[in-house]
């Protein structure tokens, strides 16, 4: 039986709405003084779910589902308000959710594969010895020691997922961003990840790309206005998702 | 903290260290050049008000006021340290200390280069110098214990009320006017209001940790250390319990 990796019970998740108007005093001691209740959108709301080890899975919903919060709340990123979260700590989990994140641009390629790189837990000696693969998969030879703020967003993207894919994570979580780079380039970051994940990585992938998820995945999440609606395998959820055009009605 | 995040801390500083003199010809020269040009026209010009021999003046100043400024460097770079850390905050899950712990040490070695400077310019202007200056990197630690958990409430406080920065502003200044790092603590009457506010001045304790080794040639007083140890533990504990209370609402708010 294979281990759980991540464990989410009734897990809910509310954003403050009217935050610009929020921070005032003015609201603060409207809000108080006529009782009002405090305006807030619940973005995950009483999710439960189980993720095993190995476990390729898809989060598909329409904009606003509460995708990203899911995978902030897989990543530690986000203490839910109520529910409980379990994640095996063992595991070197390398969320995804947005490219080049610890890159500083002033900061040459290479300082910032060992700064990005010591912020997903590997020491410089480690990233030095990964620098040329990492270099060469991101197609940058010769702009490695530029500041990263010169270089194109494709090459910056290339290195940020040369360096990301590189770092040998026991759990990879993706929010859309296999949306960038040439044709060329995304179809080797896909055998990147096709090889990460037969290799048996545990893998969450956040995207509207339906036909990805179905080619990718071995389970499908379908969430709509921050509940989990369905769950299940991709060729039926994404059946469902498709027909319903996704939105779900109770 | 783990020990994954003090070593990107660590590294962070150090990055943001380099970065701050990449592209300037003199590069981390000013590090030194910097202090000292700040310093020597405050002594000038507080000499000249004052009307007080300019390296007596100079040696006082300078022995409370570096320690003054790194502290003050402190407190104002942390204050929106989380705030100005959402890029990290809000996609990994890196500790919110983190951000203000790489301003103190960046401020904390820049501190060493500034008191470098300072001890160039004292060799230069003071007459005589005794052992009791060994004592200044002991010196050191409380007033570094001190702005670090200071620097760590500001920063909570500001995530959740903008309003603070303002404030943080004004309490510094009214702090460092009132504590005895431009006058001497022994220049109002003793039976003085003046004089009996200055007891209850933390800085008052903070600064003779300078001032009197360098200065005045003493060792400071077991009340000094006493009660700048106590203000340095209370604000570190108060710091890290604010950052400890936040830490699970802070993304709600960046």
């Amino acid at each position: 039986m294979r281990s759980t990796v991540f464990e989410l019970q009734d897990v809910s998740v509310s954003f403050r709405r009217n935050a610009v108007e929020a921070r005032s005093l003015k609201y603060f001691l409207a809000t108080r003084l006529r009782r009002q209740p405090k305006a807030t959108l619940e973005a995950l709301s009483n999710v439960s779910l189980s993720i095993a080890d190995g476990e390729r899975v898809g989060v598909v919903g329409r904009n606003g589902a509460g995708k990203s919060t899911l995978l902030r709340v897989l990543a530690r990123i986000i203490v839910p308000q109520r529910g409980r979260v379990v994640v095996d700590p063992s595991r070197r989990v390398v969320p995804l959710l947005e490219l080049g994140v610890g890159f500083q641009p002033d900061l040459s390629g290479a300082e910032n594969c060992l700064l990005a790189g010591r912020l997903l837990g590997l020491a410089p000696a480690c990233i030095e010895a990964r620098l040329d693969r990492i270099v060469q998969f991101a197609e940058i030879d010769g702009f490695i020691h530029e500041p990263v703020k010169h270089y194109s967003s494709g090459m910056y993207a290339r290195l940020a997922f040369g360096l990301a894919f590189d770092v040998e994570p026991d759990v990879l979580l993706v929010d859309e961003v296999f949306g960038v780079g040439d044709e060329f380039f995304m179809e080797k970051c896909l055998a990147r990840v096709r090889a990460l994940v037969a290799g048996g990585v545990t893998s969450v992938f956040v995207s509207h790309d339906l036909d990805f998820l179905q080619a990718h995945c071995d389970r499908l999440l379908w969430c709509d206005r921050g509940r989990l609606v369905m769950d299940g395998n991709p060729a039926d959820v994404a059946g469902a998702y498709r027909e319903r055009r996704g939105v779900f009605e109770d | 903290m783990d020990r994954a995040s003090l070593r990107f801390t660590w590294m962070y500083a150090m990055s943001q260290l380099r970065l701050k003199y990449r592209y300037t010809a003199l590069g981390m020269f000013w590090n030194l050049l910097e202090p000292l040009l700040y310093l020597s026209v405050l002594s000038l010009v507080f000499s000249y008000v004052n009307r007080m021999r300019v390296s007596d003046y100079a040696v006082f100043l300078f022995s409370a006021l570096v320690p003054w400024r790194y502290f003050e460097k402190v407190v104002s770079g942390c204050t929106d340290a989380i705030v100005q850390g959402d890029w990290l905050l809000k996609q990994m899950p890196a500790s919110p200390f983190s951000l203000p712990l790489a301003r103190w040490i960046v401020a904390s070695i820049e501190f060493g280069f500034s008191f470098a400077a300072v001890a160039l310019i004292l060799l230069l202007v003071k007459d005589h110098w005794t052992m009791h200056v060994i004592v200044l990197p002991l010196s050191a630690v409380p007033w570094a214990v001190t702005a670090l958990g200071v620097g760590l409430c500001c920063a909570t406080l500001f995530t959740f009320f903008r309003d603070v920065r303002p404030v943080v502003q004004i309490a510094l200044m009214l702090a460092f006017f009132t504590a005895p790092i431009l006058f001497a603590p022994n220049l109002f009457d003793g039976a003085s209001v003046q004089a009996r506010l200055l007891v209850w001045h933390p800085l008052t304790y903070l600064a003779a940790l300078f001032q009197k080794p360098v200065y005045a040639g003493t060792w400071p007083g077991p009340a000094d250390w006493l009660v700048s140890s106590i203000a340095a533990a209370l604000a570190l504990t108060l710091g890290i319990a604010s950052v400890r209370w936040a830490r699970s609402r802070l993304y709600f708010y960046l």
